[in-house]
């Protein structure tokens, strides 16, 4: 998909929100490893422009994100599908109102945590042989050095430490979606959604021969 | 644009307000996109030659061509980083849980064997040799220079802005961050102590400062829209790129061609 119509099809704030939705996934890992909690959080923006604007500007944030993560750790590249599949994801279940219920919000966790948990371990023993770098290779070692094979180890290690990550994820996710102002939905491909949980019924997509007011869809 | 000089005006850029990006250095001054040829064509020859030795050829060949650049000490400061950070990680895991017939000492649950420590050096020296050329690439070649090329190839400008805004988002939001972490220090949210109490002050740091960049975005829609960023004709550009010269071209060439011959020799002799 070229750019130009990336625009047409998501409107040019959504651009903007790219860049946006890389930096809090570098920042959500920074403050998880500054208040030293044992989980990654650096899948927030991703989750969070998948919401916002849909899925595909959602898997560019994940793209984007573990490609510049890879320029100081190659080995991240490799899970770069994961952060992909985490932004569809979140663009459809955002399309559904998943986000605008906290019970629903919660619950998405578990399909996000699945796609973690078991991807990642694909990954990991596919492209690592089943130890990769991270807190979770140390958890892996360790049931390796319990006695459980390779794969077992890292299935039973990966998808309980994605689910520990994606619950904070998701609700960080909510409780971001719930401080962002109406006139910001407004201008968003999915803000729809969210304006509609609030009760404001959105004006009339105009027409291309009725350009906005205000230009920046 | 009218305060634009005649010679600047019909410089070969067509539209560049700034003199030619240079370093001083001839490595430094190469055209991104050879830079990342000749690394590229060294990473596949370390990878391509028997192992460890071509491995290890190859990350001495990124130091030394670091050097050669005038940036020996910080890259080496960066690669020593990762090595310790990722490659030592890498060998220590292989070497401790990598099972095998040649059990070199036992140490409580864990045995290393002499097949983890030769499958955790190999495994280590190929991410390093990967890691070399790309943390090299990034010390020799600065992100705007390299979104300055890749536009000049075609790429959109609004796809370069993604890169290059992620960039500047990732140091402005880090900032804030610490910003607001401190301000919700001195308001008593406690950041020491369990970890329930330390995961509860998550949120109150992390909302402030998302929300705020959220908003922020269409501050800088208005702000591109108002400079023409969308507007689909040519843009120009603050700085240029110099014209590579036929020497450093024929270098490049010359180098990526040695390199595929000795792989596709040596694939050819075994």
């Amino acid at each position: 998909m070229s750019t130009q119509s990336l625009i047409s099809r998501y409107g040019r704030l959504t651009i903007f929100m790219i860049p946006i939705g890389i930096a809090i996934n570098f920042v959500g890992g920074q403050l998880a490893l500054l208040l030293k909690l044992p989980v990654y959080l650096d899948s927030i923006g991703t989750i969070l422009v998948g919401a916002l604007c849909g899925g595909i500007p959602g898997a560019l944030v994940g793209l984007v994100s573990n490609g510049i993560n890879s320029i100081t750790s190659p080995p991240t590249l490799a899970f770069g599908i994961l952060n992909v599949m985490f932004g569809l994801l979140a663009g459809w279940l955002g399309r559904r109102g998943v986000f605008t219920v906290l019970w629903k919000t919660l619950a998405s966790a578990v399909p996000f945590a699945l796609i973690g948990g078991f991807l990642g371990a694909l990954i990991t023993l596919w492209v690592f042989g089943g130890l990769a770098v991270g807190g979770g290779a140390l958890v892996v070692g360790a049931l390796m050095a319990a006695g459980l094979d390779v794969t077992t180890a890292n299935f039973v290690a990966q998808v309980p430490m994605d689910f520990l990550d994606k619950v904070p994820t998701v609700l960080a996710v909510y409780v971001v979606l719930r401080g962002i102002p109406r006139r910001i939905f407004a201008k968003l491909p999915l803000g729809e959604v969210y304006l509609r949980a609030k009760g404001v019924t959105p004006a009339p997509v105009p027409t291309a021969s009725q350009p906005t007011p205000g230009g920046l869809r | 644009m009218s305060a634009l000089s005649p010679e600047a005006a019909s410089a070969p850029s067509g539209g560049t307000f700034d003199g030619v990006v240079s370093h001083g250095n001839w490595i430094r001054d190469m055209h991104p996109l050879n830079v990342a040829v000749v690394l590229a064509s060294i990473s596949l020859l370390a990878l391509a030659t028997p192992r460890p030795v071509g491995l290890v050829s190859g990350c001495v060949a990124f130091l030394g061509i670091a050097v050669a650049a005038g940036v020996g000490g910080s890259f080496a400061r960066l690669y020593a980083k990762l090595v310790v950070g990722v490659g030592l990680v890498l060998f220590v895991l292989r070497a401790a849980f990598v099972h095998g017939n040649h059990v070199l000492f036992e140490l409580g649950p864990l045995a290393p064997t002499w097949e983890g420590v030769r499958e955790g050096t190999t495994f280590a020296l190929v991410v390093m040799a990967l890691c070399g050329a790309l943390t090299l690439y990034f010390v020799l070649v600065p992100m705007k220079t390299f979104m300055l090329a890749l536009e000049l190839k075609g790429m959109p400008p609004q796809a370069t802005y993604i890169l290059l805004a992620s960039f500047q988002a990732i140091t402005d939001l880090g900032r804030s961050a610490r910003t607001v972490m401190d301000a919700q220090k001195s308001r008593g949210i406690e950041t020491e102590g369990n970890l329930w109490v330390r995961a509860r002050a998550f949120v109150p740091i992390l909302a402030p400062v998302f929300i705020t960049a959220l908003n922020q975005t269409e501050e800088r829609a208005i702000a591109l829209d108002a400079r023409a960023f969308n507007s689909g004709i040519p843009h120009t550009h603050v700085l240029q790129l110099r014209p590579a010269p036929a020497w450093e071209r024929a270098a490049t060439a010359l180098t990526a061609a040695a390199c595929l011959a000795t792989i596709g020799a040596g694939l050819l002799w075994t």
